[in-house]
């Protein structure tokens, strides 16, 4: 059958920053974050899969925080500011946890590896001593199909030794 | 239309002239799930999130007060303790960032594990309006039936009030470690004259306290004569059902089992209580 007319969806303007830099753009009022930062603005680092928080692909910092992008509206992202994983590395050198995905081989088909990253992001952020603990929890939002996960814990641990150093 | 309210005032205008028409949003946690199901399809919001004086946690003549919009991250600081676990039980981190304890008494789901923790620690719920203002409802008050709730439409949950409540204890059995709805899930709190309150989360269509048993408890010092009669109660009181995830005569005995160890584990506590409740 076919849809019925197809309700027209209102816009509203969105006022944010990504990665450091200012966009203001007009966004279907139901719109989610996830298809903002892909759709419109293009950064197609951050992915999406389940669509109702279960695997953590979507994960972006808002104000610092990990948030799931395909449940925040991107409406609601007005005057905030926003890191993907396109916002980790400054030119040609990396982020410390993505040298370390990198190095320890915890990405296999990498799908995951944007929401795990930006989740061990707010952690090493947040503090500076992490427990074992502390580190499962702060992954426990993110599921890998691949890589059965100690390989990524691996990484994020020689990440935050390599930043305790450096 | 988006609406961003920056005042919880605003927002109540919003609300007393949008009423329904307008879909309520803060962290977004349900809402935005049943979109992307496709089960709702709003074009018009109201959003909460923007909200900054409903984020905050105050102390008020030993009573904790929750603004609608403080978060599982939030609470999962408090040191109430089944407040506490039950918030660190809710997703992942990312989830608890982003959901909220105004939502979570909204939604009104019977697996709510705020709602539950909020039972058993004798919690009021805060409903303002524009033009009635604002009203505290016990919040068993609250829940009506199945995701029927004492919200009109147009009042906004603005905060929750908990009493000191110096003991608590939480436990939830789901099927998966990490982002988990639960099966069954039991929180049991002590004030300070030893009055105790048993709640369940997942056994009939409203998250539920347990009057009868609690009843059976109050003003007693626990022991495991008690705790077993107590136990048996509660297998009585409940009334849950079979669906996917369990069936009523498995759940019936998990909230006997979750009664008796979790009273036990009261009994069996520092005198002093937990840390700072
Ligand atoms: C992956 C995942 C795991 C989850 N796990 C759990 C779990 O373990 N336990 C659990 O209990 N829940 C769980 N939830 C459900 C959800 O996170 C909670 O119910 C949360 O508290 C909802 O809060 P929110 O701010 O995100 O609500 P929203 O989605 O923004 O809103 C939810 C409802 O509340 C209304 N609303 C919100 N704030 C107000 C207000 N101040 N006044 C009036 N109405 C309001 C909205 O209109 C809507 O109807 C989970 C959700 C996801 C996606
Ligand atoms: S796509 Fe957002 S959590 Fe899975
Ligand atoms: S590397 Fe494939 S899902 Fe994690």
């Amino acid at each position: 059958m076919p849809d019925p007319t197809p309700m027209e969806i209102p816009m509203t303007q969105v006022a944010c920053t990504v990665n450091g830099e200012a966009f203001t753009r007009d966004v279907p009022v139901d719109s989610p974050l996830l298809e903002f930062l892909r759709d419109v603005l293009g950064l197609t680092g951050t992915k999406g899969a389940c669509l109702e928080g279960e695997c953590g692909s979507c994960t972006v910092l808002v104000d610092g925080e990990t948030i799931n992008s395909c449940l925040m509206l991107a409406a609601q992202a007005n005057n905030r500011s926003i890191t993907t994983i396109e916002g980790l590395a400054s030119g040609a050198e990396l982020d410390v946890i993505q040298d370390s995905f990198v190095a320890t081989g915890a990405a296999q088909c990498g799908y995951c590896t944007p929401g795990l990253i930006m989740s061990a992001r707010a952690l090493l952020n947040d503090r500076p001593d992490i427990s074992e603990t502390e580190l499962l929890t702060a992954l426990e939002g993110n599921i890998c199909r691949c890589t059965g996960y100690a390989s990524i814990i691996e990484a994020v641990k020689r990440a935050h030794r390599e930043s305790q150093s450096s | 239309m988006f609406h961003q309210p920056m005042t919880f005032k605003q927002a109540l205008e919003l609300r007393s002239e949008l009423g329904a028409d307008a879909t309520v949003i803060n962290g977004g946690t349900d809402v935005v799930v049943a979109m992307n199901h496709g089960a709702i399809k709003p074009t018009c919001f109201l959003d909460l999130s923007g909200i900054n004086a409903i984020r905050k946690i105050d102390r008020d003549n030993g009573h904790l007060i929750l603004g609608a919009g403080v978060t599982f991250a939030q609470l999962g600081k408090l040191h109430v303790r089944t407040l506490k676990e039950a918030s660190l039980s809710v997703g992942g981190p990312a989830i608890r960032n982003m959901g909220t304890i105004g939502g979570n008494i909204a939604t009104a789901s019977p697996a709510g594990d705020g709602c539950v923790a909020l039972l058993a620690l004798g919690a009021d719920v805060q409903l303002s309006s524009k033009d009635r203002g604002q009203r505290w409802i016990p919040l068993v008050d609250y829940f009506i039936d199945y995701r029927k709730t004492a919200l009109a439409d147009d009042e906004l949950i603005q905060a929750v009030r908990i009493p000191y409540n110096p003991r608590s204890r939480w436990y939830k059995i789901g099927k998966r470690g990490a982002v988990n709805i639960s099966l069954v899930c039991c929180a049991v709190s002590q004030n300070e004259d030893k009055k105790t309150q048993l709640a369940f989360g997942c056994v009939g269509p409203i998250p539920r306290t347990a009057p009868k048993a609690s009843a059976l408890l109050n003003g007693e010092t626990l022991s495991a004569e008690l705790i077993d009669d107590v136990a048996n109660l509660v297998a009585q009181e409940v009334s849950p059902i079979d669906d996917q995830r369990g069936s009523a005569a498995y759940r019936r005995a998990m909230c006997s089992t979750l009664t008796k160890r979790l009273l036990t584990q009261l009994m069996e506590d520092n005198p002093k209580g937990d840390a700072d409740a």
